[in-house]
């Protein structure tokens, strides 16, 4: 089961490489984090049941519930419905987002590490990268806010994947959705204009 | 043999299936189902006109088409039945000689000289190399799955690796082969065969100078492409060990099944922009690729 919801979440990772319109990063970015929790679910069998319940229980109010509804406020509250005409063009992102695939098999391949399930390696570090793209090739703000949250959860996958070896990894997961969060209800309570560009018309 | 003789008969019925469906989902009567082979038959009692500014190429080119397409489909499997002609390697054979009866269709509308049917090769062309590396992706994943490399083989073992991954590749296996044959057969989303306007037209203007018999030619291959695609689904579908007659009754019912869904989409869908279609078919790729590293890493062959 939990292979289906893996090969989901890398999916949905090419999803965001071809979507155009926020709400789709919404969405996609709630379906993450329902993903998240199942494979928490499923994979966490070595964690005692407190911890794993909060763990579902962040994940699951926190990604899944949470994150998309201040996103969906801040949207709503800007205006700005789709991805901005100066982003590079979805073809070319989507060529990237196939390439950094490749790239991350061969570097999850190179790393060869005996503690980590290569499938999970893999994945994360497509989501690491798929991040980073968003990032890097989108103007506005709200589209890097969403890569962050992208390679945040990427950093939860890595962690998933250690997580009955390594608990603290996990630990460094919810901290950064806690960092999100207060990110995003910054925007949300600040009502900071998404778009970054209208502060070079400002004069002193 | 039995195979071929199902995919001829799902040939016959497939285009009036869509048509019928989509008469359904608007709210009209429509023509019978078997009207379209109908119309064929009208088609091939007419003669053919050519223009004076074509040449040879494009008198050749429907017959050539429909050859291919005929030869493709004699490599695609049955059950548990080996295909009429099968052979390691056999897919690529069967995607390049696909590809093969495109290249004479597309050489064909740049010989009548219309600057329209040009721009429609041009365009089909494109969308034809850019979902040819799904399609190859997909069919390399599942030779590495099953260890085979012929359609037959890959195909008879395909439900008894005891992998469960297996349900995975059926589902991608199914949403890959779909929206392959809807791009490989110029229909929605990526053409629309209803459009009245040639510059928004890739599989229609290409075959705007074909009349009769050769317009004939060019359905019936169509219409026998659309059957090869739905027998690759069953095969990705449903196991290949059981009972004959239910096989066959199974394959119709995923010939009808894949029209019908075919029908609902050109009901449902709009038609994309035109600069939107390369990001689209690229994803397959991209999905293709996912199951790909997957089959990689439980075949054991990444680290």
């Amino acid at each position: 089961m939990v292979n289906y919801l893996i090969v989901l979440f890398a999916v949905t990772l090419v999803y965001f490489a071809s979507a155009e319109r926020l709400v789709i990063y919404v969405k996609l970015i709630g379906l993450q984090g329902l993903l998240l929790c199942g494979i928490a679910l499923f994979e966490l069998k070595e964690v005692n049941t407190a911890n794993l319940v909060f763990i579902m229980a962040e994940t699951l109010v926190f990604k899944a519930f949470l994150m998309p509804y201040l996103l969906t406020g801040i949207i709503g509250s800007s205006g700005v419905m789709k991805v901005h005409r100066q982003a590079m063009p979805g073809f070319y992102l989507l060529l990237f987002s196939i390439l950094a695939l490749l790239s991350s098999v061969i570097l999850a391949n190179a790393l060869e590490n005996p503690f980590v399930n290569t499938i999970y390696m893999v994945i994360a570090l497509y989501s690491l990268f798929t991040g980073l793209l968003l990032i890097v090739t989108h103007r506005l703000i709200i589209s890097h806010l969403i890569g962050f949250l992208i390679l945040e959860n990427a950093v939860f996958i890595f962690s998933l994947a250690m997580g009955s070896k390594m608990p603290m990894l996990i630990n460094v997961g919810i901290l950064l959705d806690i960092f999100v969060g207060v990110l995003i209800l910054g925007f949300f309570g600040l009502r900071l204009r998404p778009n970054t560009n209208e502060l070079t018309r400002l004069k002193d | 043999m039995t195979g071929f003789v199902l995919i001829l008969i799902a040939a016959s019925f497939f285009p009036g299936v869509i048509v019928r469906t989509k008469n359904i989902a608007s709210g009209r009567r429509g023509p019978g189902i078997l009207q379209p082979v109908r119309e064929i038959g009208i088609l091939l009692k007419k003669g053919s006109v050519f223009s004076n500014t074509s040449g040879i190429i494009f008198q050749i080119a429907p017959v050539i088409t429909l050859s291919c397409i005929i030869c493709a489909l004699l490599v695609i499997p049955f059950g548990n039945q080996n295909a009429l002609i099968s052979f390691d390697g056999d897919f690529i054979f069967f995607s390049y000689l696909l590809a093969l009866g495109k290249f004479f269709a597309i050489i064909a509308a740049l010989d009548t000289g219309s600057s329209f049917e040009g721009m429609g090769a041009n365009r089909e062309v494109f969308f034809s190399m850019l979902v040819e590396p799904a399609f190859f992706i997909l069919l390399a994943t599942f030779a590495m799955f099953t260890g085979y490399t012929s359609f037959s083989d890959i195909f008879s073992n395909f439900f008894i690796t005891g992998s469960h991954y297996v349900f995975i590749y059926s589902i991608i296996g199914f949403f890959l082969f779909i929206q392959t044959a809807m791009i490989e057969n110029s229909r929605l989303p990526v053409d629309d065969p209803k459009t009245h306007l040639e510059l928004t037209m890739i599989h229609e203007v290409m075959i705007l100078d074909n009349s009769g018999f050769d317009k004939a030619m060019i359905h019936i291959g169509s219409y026998l492409k659309f059957a090869v695609y739905g027998a690759l689904i069953y095969n990705v579908i449903v196991p290949a060990g059981w009972n004959i007659f239910l096989q066959a009754a199974l394959f119709l019912a995923v010939q009808v099944t894949f029209a019908v869904i075919i029908g609902l989409i050109e009901s449902f869908r709009a038609r994309n922009k035109m600069n939107k279609n390369p990001k689209f078919i690229l994803s397959l790729s991209a999905i293709a690729l996912i199951s790909f590293v997957i089959v990689l890493i439980i075949t054991d062959k990444l680290i």
